[in-house]
């Protein structure tokens, strides 16, 4: 057998390279894009609770209020939870976010779309011997906080202080709620455990110092608690928690640290499942490669294997044969998969770090993932060259008495167009019924990728005669006489032109899916965007903004109206019992349709009657992903707990809103003094009179009240440009991958054409011996590809359109966005003309190889 | 005892919704080192005979014997092993890997078979002397002449001493000179080795090698020749050639 192996095998792979190497190329890609994604995911969920953990330090639980908005609370609760039993250190924070006085960054828009949340300066007020107990500094420079100091002090991450050119010694002014102020800079720490929060851009500062700066005289907003036993178990730690829950009241909530990671985890989660969806169908499309590449071979050997047969090779050794090959392909292709994905990986961490906002350190490749990587990429590979195999062993011996090798056409080809309909129907209708949970119609939707493009592929062939008879005309308008001569080619074999059509409509399909994918968000979110980033000016603050600002800015001349906003987070039961989180969107409903407008989801009867009761007491509005998510509609009952204790509030309206992933309430400003007493703004959106120059108000409310109240400003359209920016970022990988298999399509175009190049060498002699120019046999061929493209390009265009709605179902389901599905009609365009001149492009090298056919050489070879 | 019996073979062939009788009747017994060619028009059933004599194909009728068993009703595994030990082919076009060297290409059955081809040493230099390829054994087939390369088809197909060698057309692809090479290759083989050989033609001078002519036309078998070793090549050849006349006039 190894003999036998060595002699065939190894000898077929030498004597095919080119081919063998373009189909491991397949593989490679496949495999690259799989275990980057894998690698990257790792480090992307690790570097999220690493984070979390180093910066908690030895604090197993934390204390934290469980009133909506999280705020602080009195200090008095701090003796309670000290003396509990277990715990041997209560530790009191005050967290606050607020910016250098002369630093004034762009706003930091949390889109909510991928857990971006970073900007400022995170500033923790802290007991200097307690933290140190708690949390493990590394001081770079300078001291640590003195418990008791003469004046104002602050620590700073060093890299955080370099940046702003900030030196030991140096007083640094910060904006509080009272005005700048000024602290001296004692230390400077490592962005290393607590230096990595706020992704470095953090300092502390004695508790007392924040407690004044700040407003929050003998208040806390975090107690981190260390144990007794520093390592318990999770049995003990869980009942620690439910006795520390006990001991301080419903009114606080104690929780473990490294949970505060897991909605950024969750968030993270929804974008890997489409990314790895996308490395599925790459794997895929890879797999379809080395099908093509396979089938090619077989035809092309088939002869040599009628010999092999005559001469008493039997069925199972020519199986043996190709599997042999197909091992060999796939354990170098996905060898060098891993090498590439090793590459991959730091690309897509980078892009991954932009995403998140948040460095994630090196990339480390656990042995299981390169293990997994490997052994998919080889039985991938064998799997699709399964059927190949079976074809050369069924091989018939007096193929090899054949004056003229002829390619078989096998009941697949002959008949597989009912089992390919079937696929096709059966995969459509799974689609269009529906009848499954949106998870489940996910999972499914991956297993009719499959259906659909087998099902595509198998109907190519009883069709070839139609798709040729119609395009002739046009191949000879456009290629001359010869243009109808290769249009008729694409009839000769029908399995080679079914595997070159099949490669591009699978390139085709991809486009097209990224394209009607990417264009479903991209549309819907402009919409959203428009009305939730509306009006001409976006003005938020790094501090608390009380809400009479938003009246002073109404007065400057040229401004129109003034919406504040305020979000804050509250905690409802779910119609099932649970108590989950959700973002409350309070607002000035009567100064919010001035500036812009709710965006009301198609369920919305009357938009003004819903204005109308949204004013009105204990009514709310809810985001279509909650009311799809949760089956609630208009009137139901909403339970959220307020400021004091749980209570329905009635849906009045339903809303698009992509926020916080849709998990997003809306409700009137009064709403929220009542029942959440929370009275300031995080955000006004200023409209400009019309006729006024935006930019100019702008100035305008800037030199005024800026620096007064610390204020923000940016242009709605830069905010906007920013927030597409992001988007745009997250689609590219998308692009990237569609990209790949539009290579590995026209890579199937050269390899099929070459082999019917080849295939007719004598033919192209004759033709050139009776008198066919070069030129004409370029034309002939390239005819023959354009035909091939044009039908690989309609039928991806039908499976691309499948492909998107799953896909769009998909990701739709995962994010909990409501989308609108659209294909854009210049997409499609695109994507046939790219078919096309892919296509053509592929078909050059084989069209000069069979212009230079040597006419007396050609009409001898056998 | 004969090497190869067909006894009543029949063919039928199912064409456009017709019936064809590819064989009709076939009966003939071929004895160890015998070389018996089959000649007749296009059409006569000449490579459909063949191919079942090689258990290439199975008969609609009627029974081969060859090597004491009967190749009508085996699997296609047994008949492939059956190939495999007991019958050599030649072909019109060769067929040889373009990737080994001839002595490869000789060796190859034997590899297939599972063989050390190190123990065939003294086999292969016997085949290499007798086809004449001493010098060129380890050329690849594209530096070798047609001529050499069906040599090394023949030694390929004597490599595992066969009951029977099956010829098809083995001088349709060469030239006058190198194609009386390869006829008096097969005759030595006969000759030498005690080599039964078959060989389907078109080229009575090619024919002319054999001990025995069997004509067919319409699938069956119309005339036997049996050339007296006594009777000298020119003569036979212009026997041949008047009974192919006949047979074509008719």
């Amino acid at each position: 057998m190894m003999r036998l192996t060595r002699m065939l095998t190894f000898r077929s792979i030498r004597a095919r390279f080119p081919r063998f190497a373009l189909s491991a190329f397949g593989i490679i890609l496949g495999v690259a894009g799989l275990l980057a994604i894998r690698a990257t995911n790792t480090a992307a969920l690790n570097s999220i609770v690493t984070l979390f953990e180093s910066t908690s330090g030895r604090a197993k639980l934390t204390l934290v209020t469980a009133e909506a908005d999280q705020g602080s609370f009195s200090e008095e609760i701090l003796q309670r939870v000290q003396t509990t039993p277990g715990v041997a250190l209560a530790n009191p924070l005050v967290i606050v976010r607020t910016d250098l006085a002369d630093d004034r960054p762009a706003a930091g828009l949390n889109l909510g779309l991928f857990g971006t949340d970073a900007g400022g300066l995170a500033l923790h007020g802290v007991v200097p011997s307690l933290e140190t107990q708690t949390r493990a500094y590394t001081l770079t420079a300078g001291r640590f906080l003195e418990e008791k100091p003469k004046e104002y002090e602050i620590v700073l991450v060093e890299e955080y202080a370099r940046d702003k050119e900030l030196s030991l010694g140096d007083w640094v002014e910060i904006l509080t709620p009272n005005g700048v102020r000024r602290l001296k800079l004692v230390g400077l720490i490592a962005r290393e455990g607590p230096g990595q929060t706020n992704n470095g851009s953090f300092g502390v500062m004695p508790l007392d110092t924040a407690q004044e700066l700040f407003n929050r005289a003998r208040n806390l907003d975090q107690i981190d608690i260390v144990l007794v036993n520093p390592n318990p178990d999770t049995a003990e730690l869980a009942s620690l928690r439910a006795n520390l829950q006990d001991e301080v009241g419903a009114k606080y909530s104690v929780v473990y640290p490294s949970g505060q990671g897991e909605r950024m985890t969750q968030m993270l989660q929804n974008y890997q499942i489409g990314l790895n969806f996308m490395s599925g169908i790459a794997l895929f499309v890879g797999a379809f490669l080395i099908y093509n590449a396979f089938a090619m071979t077989i035809v092309e050997r088939t002869r040599e294997f009628g010999m092999l047969r005559t001469i008493g090779m039997t069925q199972r050794q020519v199986v043996a044969q190709v599997f042999v090959e197909a091992g060999i392909l796939g354990i170098f292709g996905s060898a060098a998969g891993v090498g590439l994905g090793v590459l991959l990986a730091r690309g897509l961490t980078r892009l991954m770090e932009v995403i998140m906002n948040q460095g994630l350190g090196s990339v480390d490749f656990a042995s299981p993932d390169i293990l997994f990587s490997l052994i998919l990429g080889l039985g991938v590979t064998l799997l699709a060259a399964g059927l190949p195999a079976w074809q050369a062993g069924r091989i018939s011996p007096m193929e090899a008495l054949r004056v003229r090798g002829k390619s078989r056409e096998g009941w697949l080809i002959r008949y597989g167009w009912t089992l390919g309909a079937l696929l096709l129907i059966g995969s459509v209708v799974l689609l269009v019924i529906n009848p499954f949970p949106y998870d489940v119609q996910f999972r499914l939707g991956s297993l009719t990728v499959f259906g659909l493009f087998t099902g595509a592929t198998l109907l190519i062939p009883v069709t070839v005669g139609v798709w040729e008879r119609v395009t002739r005309p046009i191949m000879g308008w456009l290629y001359g006489a010869s243009g109808s001569l290769g249009s008729r080619n694409v009839q000769r074999s029908r399995v080679r032109t079914t595997l070159t059509v099949a490669a591009l409509m699978v390139g085709v399909a991809m486009v097209i899916m990224v394209r009607g994918m990417t264009e479903s968000f991209a549309s819907d979110l402009r919409v959203w965007m428009k009305a939730y980033l509306g009006g001409d000016i976006y003005v938020t603050s790094s501090v608390r903004m009380r809400s009479d600002i938003g009246r002073r800015i109404q007065e400057v001349e040229g401004v129109y109206a003034v919406a504040p906003i305020r979000y804050f987070d509250v905690k409802w039961q779910t119609p099932t019992g649970e108590t989950e989180s959700l973002n409350f969107m309070a607002v000035d409903v009567a100064a919010y349709t001035r500036v812009t407008n709710f965006v009301f989801s198609g369920q919305q009867v009357n938009c003004q009657f819903a204005l109308q009761r949204i004013q009105q007491e204990g009514t709310v509005f809810i985001s279509n992903v909650l009311a799809e998510k949760y089956d609630l509609g208009i009137g139901d009952a909403l339970r959220l707990r307020t400021a004091s204790g749980y209570r329905d509030f009635e849906i009045v309206g339903i809303v698009v809103d992509f926020y916080n992933q849709g998990m997003v309430v809306e409700g009137d400003w009064e709403t929220m003094r009542r029942y959440f007493h929370i009275k300031d703004a995080s955000t006004f959106l200023v409209k400009v009179q019309e006729g006024r120059s935006a930019p100019q108000v702008q100035n305008e409310i800037d030199m005024l009240y800026g620096e007064r109240y610390h204020l923000t400003l940016e242009s709605n359209e830069s905010v906007r440009g920013r927030a597409l920016n992001l988007m745009d970022q997250a689609f590219r990988m998308f692009d990237v991958m569609a990209l790949i298999s539009i290579v590995v399509g026209s890579l199937g175009v050269v390899n099929t054409l070459t082999m019917s190049v080849i295939e007719r060498t004598r033919e192209i002699g004759m033709l050139r011996a009776i008198g066919t120019t070069r030129g004409q046999i370029v034309r002939m061929v390239l005819a023959e590809a354009a035909l091939m493209g044009a039908i690989g390009g309609i039928l991806g265009l039908g499976t691309g359109v499948v492909l998107a709605r799953i896909l769009f179902i998909g990701m739709t389901t995962m994010s909990g966005y409501q989308l609108t599905f659209t294909l854009p009609p210049e997409g499609v365009a695109f994507s046939l003309v790219m078919a096309l001149v892919v296509s053509q492009i592929a078909a050059i090298p084989p069209a000069i190889r069979a212009a230079r056919t040597r006419i007396l050489e050609a009409v001898q070879y056998e | 005892m004969p090497v190869l019996e067909a006894k009543d073979l029949r063919k039928e062939y199912k064409l456009g919704g017709h019936r064809v009788n590819a064989l009709e009747g076939i009966n003939f017994q071929v004895e160890k080192g015998e070389f018996v060619a089959i000649m007749g028009p296009s059409g006569s059933g000449k490579s459909t005979l063949l191919h079942l004599l090689g258990g290439l194909d199975s008969p609609s009728s009627g029974g081969i014997t060859l090597a004491g068993q009967n190749l009508a009703r085996l699997s296609e595994h047994k008949a492939t092993l059956v190939r495999r030990h007991n019958v050599g082919f030649v072909f019109q076009f060769f067929n040889l890997l373009p990737t080994l060297s001839a002595e490869e290409n000789i060796l190859l059955p034997v590899i297939i078979d599972g063989k050390d081809p190190r123990k065939y040493k003294e086999r292969l230099a016997r085949l290499l002397e007798l086809v004449g390829l001493q010098d060129r054994r380890h050329h690849k087939p594209d530096q070798l002449s047609g001529g050499e390369q069906q040599r090394v088809a023949i030694a390929r197909a004597l490599v595992t001493e066969p009951a029977i060698l099956l010829a098809d057309e083995p001088t349709g692809n060469l030239d006058t000179k190198t194609g009386t090479a390869i006829m008096e290759l097969l005759r030595r083989s006969c000759d030498e080795l005690q080599q039964t050989v078959i060989a389907v033609t078109h080229d009575a001078r090619a024919a002319a090698y054999a001990d025995r002519v069997i004509f067919l036309r319409d699938g069956s078998i119309v005339h036997e020749r049996t050339a007296d070793s006594e009777e000298a090549f020119g003569p036979r050849l212009r026997g041949i050639l008047e009974t192919m006349e006949q047979l074509e006039a008719v």
